[in-house]
């Protein structure tokens, strides 16, 4: 039988896990003169200050709001899109269907490095550059191809005599689509929702390289900071505790099909 | 049941081509455009054929990347995928525990890249940090920023601990979904440790070891922010991988034509690996 | 080969109610046995405690005399049939009928040696080297017996429901297969299931369990001609034993108001069970309302017919030749000396 108790090696490698977590907390909450006077494992004048500092300047709390802004746009846009498709693929073989699959998968494998360049072209030529419409659209050419890849297994598993069972009760597909099929999907929907967070969330080069001032993301706010004031590191560790929040409130919130969710579906 | 045809099923896969398209074909061709041209302003282009992409492949700059990248992209690989069936393997398949030990293994997933390598960057320096004062108190001389060694030993662990949770959190998944009375079969058969997961767990994870190590592969091929924040791809350029070197060619120099030409390449090897290991996986299933 | 001695035996899930309460079985060396009892019986319990997966709260459980509290289930040399065949995905059908003997560290000529025998007998030597994808789910499931008959060793060999996922035209074959490993290896064998069919055709024995406890042990013929308990009259026999309530007065059993034979019990209210095979319609005896009559086989060109009738307020079976029966009020005669009398459930 497996384990009903986690092996010792567990606990060693959760340690490994927070103990850089509790370093970046205690710095946080530290002065910087104590940061920099020597080594305290507990903070010894725990102080808010740094992240006061984070909530009053606008230049912090706004490019949070922007992160979230296009995360959301993002999620919201590849869902929507990647539903029918994932239906589509479950449901029919069509002309091209396995090759189209199958190049939706290589923009998975495209460096983000190579569309930098053309990115910052587009988005300026089309008027979208500094928004984080922009960066949601980008961040699309791999949120995507994953949201696909994941709702095609968990409409697979919808069997399909749900779809016969509706055409034979009279419902139109637009009634069978968003008033059966959805609110099954819905534990695939929130897990998509998850991974697309998780890929959007923490992607850096993309969103620095498509916005300036206005739609500035947080990750972006803090190496900026980092070079125009030298290096503060409370602050820097206050910013990097708050952007590591809405990750542990997301990672809370679909815990349950966390285990299901990385089967993606299909195991 | 068979999925039947129907050609009108492109209506609902449409929007997806829309979108990717958009933010997928629409640059490539820009690249690939670029790629073969010499470019001095908006309205001087000359046509240079295939002159980039020589130039880039007798670059050693670029060479020398290519296999720093390779190495780090195989070590990667090596360390987090038997470490992560290791710790899959040591999660208790169910109870409260285990939402925790998941909940514990998912956040290094969802912090952005750049936090990342800020923490380990506060974690790491031998002033401030407590990994590099604890190894510099055992006596061991250690700084990332000026030993070449201690850089690269610092990117790899932080890289496991930043994607080791990816493979741990599919193989749970997949030992999960393996039914008990293959554990119970195992234990009347006298089977243990290494037999066990030989022959009763190891072959219930192999589609989630082709995504994780898929997964892993492309990802580790593309890093850049980590590195970029942690060593800045040095000390020197020990620790510059192809995507820092493509932006600092790109952004950072405007050379758009080599640029472009190295962007193709890249995206081809990324491609090329990916379909070789796809492709033997699915040969061996067959 | 081992004698089976069970005793007290209690489980209980967490604070839950008890799994299995104070069981008792014995299985002598080479019988073959069954566990016959419907869902939530405590069958695969009881399986788990027996190969060692579960520890129980309370109770003994001994193979030749010899306690096995501390145990391991690898080394009691117990072996199992899954429901569904079990097999390693990895091996061919020779790696998976080798395996225990591999993880016994046996040399390789000997194993071959020994898998060899087994698929002999079970008619598995044209598949040795396939690999276990290429199997029908029928061979699938020869080999997982095969691999519970490979140690020579073994003490006991558990069933569990073996015959469930194969598919039904294959399922006599395997019924077959079985009986001849059982008849030629006189293996201690104990096989689980809720179908009364497998188990009076396979065991020597059977042992009723319901709602975790043993209701009767006996051969098929005690369980089907002397139910110990109401539920086990009703659940073995195709349809179950009728049961009727009777009441004793003065020393005569007396059912639907009519005096049927003289009784030595207590006087009062009892229930009366007799099998559908043992009473018939006719002029004389009970008076019984016919519900239906549903023609069921021919018998020597005569069409039998199963009569499904009322009596004071209990439905009763009665087989019998399709002429004679007719809607509408008629009687019905038992043969006395079949009857088996119930007072709260057991037999008197």
């Amino acid at each position: 039988m497996p384990e009903s108790k986690a092996h010792w090696s567990l606990y060693l490698y959760c340690l490994f896990l927070l103990a850089p977590l509790y370093w970046l907390v205690s710095m946080a909450v530290k002065h910087n003169r104590d940061i920099l006077g020597g080594l305290e494992l507990v903070p010894a004048n725990p102080t808010f200050a740094n992240f006061v500092e984070v909530f009053t300047n606008p230049a912090w709390y706004q490019a949070f709001f922007n992160s979230l802004a296009y995360v959301g746009i993002n999620s919201a846009l590849t869902i929507s899109v990647a539903l029918p498709a994932a239906y589509a693929f479950s449901r029919y073989r069509f002309l091209g269907d396995k090759q189209l699959f199958f190049w939706l998968l290589t923009n998975r494998m495209a460096p983000p490095a190579v569309f930098l360049l053309p990115f910052l072209q587009l988005y300026s030529s089309i008027g979208l550059f500094d928004t984080p419409l922009a960066v949601a659209l980008a961040h699309c050419l791999f949120t995507v191809p994953l949201a696909v890849w994941i709702l095609e297994g968990f409409a697979a598993a919808v069997p399909r005599e749900l779809d016969e069972m509706a055409a034979i009760d009279g419902h139109s597909f637009s009634y069978f689509f968003f008033a059966l099929f959805i609110p099954i999907m819905r534990g695939g929907i929130g897990v998509t929702a998850f991974f697309c967070f998780m890929f959007s969330w923490v992607e850096l080069l993309i969103a620095r390289t498509l916005t300036a001032s206005e739609a500035k993301p947080i990750a972006v706010a803090m190496t900026r900071t980092v070079s125009a004031s030298g290096l503060d590191w409370g602050v820097l560790a206050a910013a990097g505790v708050l952007t590591i929040l809405p990750g542990v409130a997301v990672v809370w919130f679909v815990r349950r099909h966390l285990a299901k969710g990385f089967a993606l579906g299909r195991v | 049941m068979q999925p039947s045809r129907n050609n009108k099923a492109w209506l609902a896969v449409a929007p997806v081509v829309l979108v990717v398209a958009f933010s997928a074909i629409v640059p490539l061709m820009t690249v690939v455009n670029y790629s073969v041209q010499d470019i001095f302003d908006v309205n001087t282009r000359i046509f240079v054929g295939l002159d980039w992409y020589r130039e880039t492949l007798r670059d050693p700059r670029f060479l020398e990347a290519l296999l720093r990248q390779l190495s780090f992209s195989a070590l990667v690989l090596v360390l987090e995928i038997p470490l992560g069936i290791w710790i899959a393997r040591a999660i208790p398949r169910q109870g409260r525990q285990t939402t925790v030990f998941l909940i514990i293994l998912a956040v290094p997933l969802l912090i952005p890249w750049n936090v990342v390598g800020v923490i380990w960057q506060i974690f790491a320096r031998p002033d401030i940090g407590l990994l590099g004062a604890a190894v510099s108190a055992l006596g061991v001389s250690y700084n990332y920023t000026s030993s070449p060694v201690d850089a690269w030993v610092t990117l790899l662990l932080m890289d496991v601990w930043h994607w080791t949770s990816l493979v741990a959190l599919l193989c749970f998944a997949g030992l999960a979904s393996i039914p008990p009375a293959y554990y119970q079969a195992a234990a009347l058969d006298g089977a243990k440790g290494w037999r066990l997961f030989r022959h009763v767990e190891l072959p219930h994870l192999r589609s989630v070891l082709t995504i994780a190590v898929l997964l892993r592969a492309m990802d580790s091929l593309m890093i850049y922010t980590e590195p970029f924040v942690l060593t800045g791809g040095g000390p020197g350029a020990s620790t510059t991988f192809l995507s820092q070197y493509l932006t600092t060619m790109a952004v950072g120099q405007f050379d758009l034509g080599p640029a472009a030409a190295f962007s193709v390449l890249y995206f081809l090897l990324i491609l090329l690996l990916c379909w070789i290991f796809h492709a033997s996986v699915m040969r061996r299933d067959a | 080969m081992a004698s089976v001695s069970v005793s007290g035996l209690t489980h209980r899930y967490g604070t839950e109610v008890k799994v299995l309460d104070r069981i008792d079985l014995d299985v002598a060396d080479g019988e073959a046995h069954a566990v016959l009892g419907g869902s939530g019986a405590g069958k695969t319990t009881l399986l788990n405690l027996l190969s060692g997966l579960l520890r129980p709260n309370s109770g003994t459980i001994a193979f030749d005399g010899r306690d096995l509290k501390d145990v391991d289930a690898a080394e009691r040399n117990v072996a199992q049939v899954f429901q569904f065949p079990v097999l390693y995905p990895g091996l061919d059908v020779a790696g998976n009928l080798g395996f225990p003997l591999a993880n016994r560290r046996w040399g390789r000529v000997a194993v071959r040696q020994r898998v060899g025998e087994v698929a002999e007998l079970l008619g598995l030597t044209p598949l040795l080297d396939k690999k276990t994808r290429a199997l029908s789910l029928f061979e699938k499931q020869m080999t997982a017996i095969g691999r519970a008959l490979v140690r020579p060793d073994v003490a006991l060999v558990l069933l569990d429901e073996p015959l469930t996922a194969v598919e039904p035209a294959a399922k006599w074959r395997l019924r077959q297969a079985l009986q001849r490993v059982r008849r030629e290896l006189r293996l201690t064998m104990i096989y689980v299931t809720h179908d009364q069919t497998e188990a009076l055709t396979f065991a020597e024995r059977i042992t009723m369990l319901h709602q975790g406890k043993v209701l009767q042990t006996g051969t098929p013929e005690d369980l089907y001609e002397r139910p110990a308990h109401e539920a086990v009259a009703r659940f073995i026999g195709s349809p179950g034993m009728n049961l009727v309530p009777a009441r004793v007065r003065n020393g005569e059993l007396c059912i639907g108001g009519q005096s049927l034979c003289p009784c030595a019990l207590a006087d009062g209210d009892c229930v009366a069970g007799f099998r559908p095979e043992w009473a018939s319609i006719g002029d004389t005896g009970i008076p019984v309302s016919v519900r239906s009559v549903r023609p069921l086989s021919t018998l020597g060109g005569m069409q039998v017919a199963l009569v499904t009738a009322e009596v004071g307020g209990a439905t009763i079976h009665v087989r019998q030749p399709m002429h004679a029966a007719d809607n509408g009020q008629a009687r019905v005669r038992i043969v006395p000396e079949r009857l088996v009398l119930y007072r709260h459930g057991r037999r008197l």
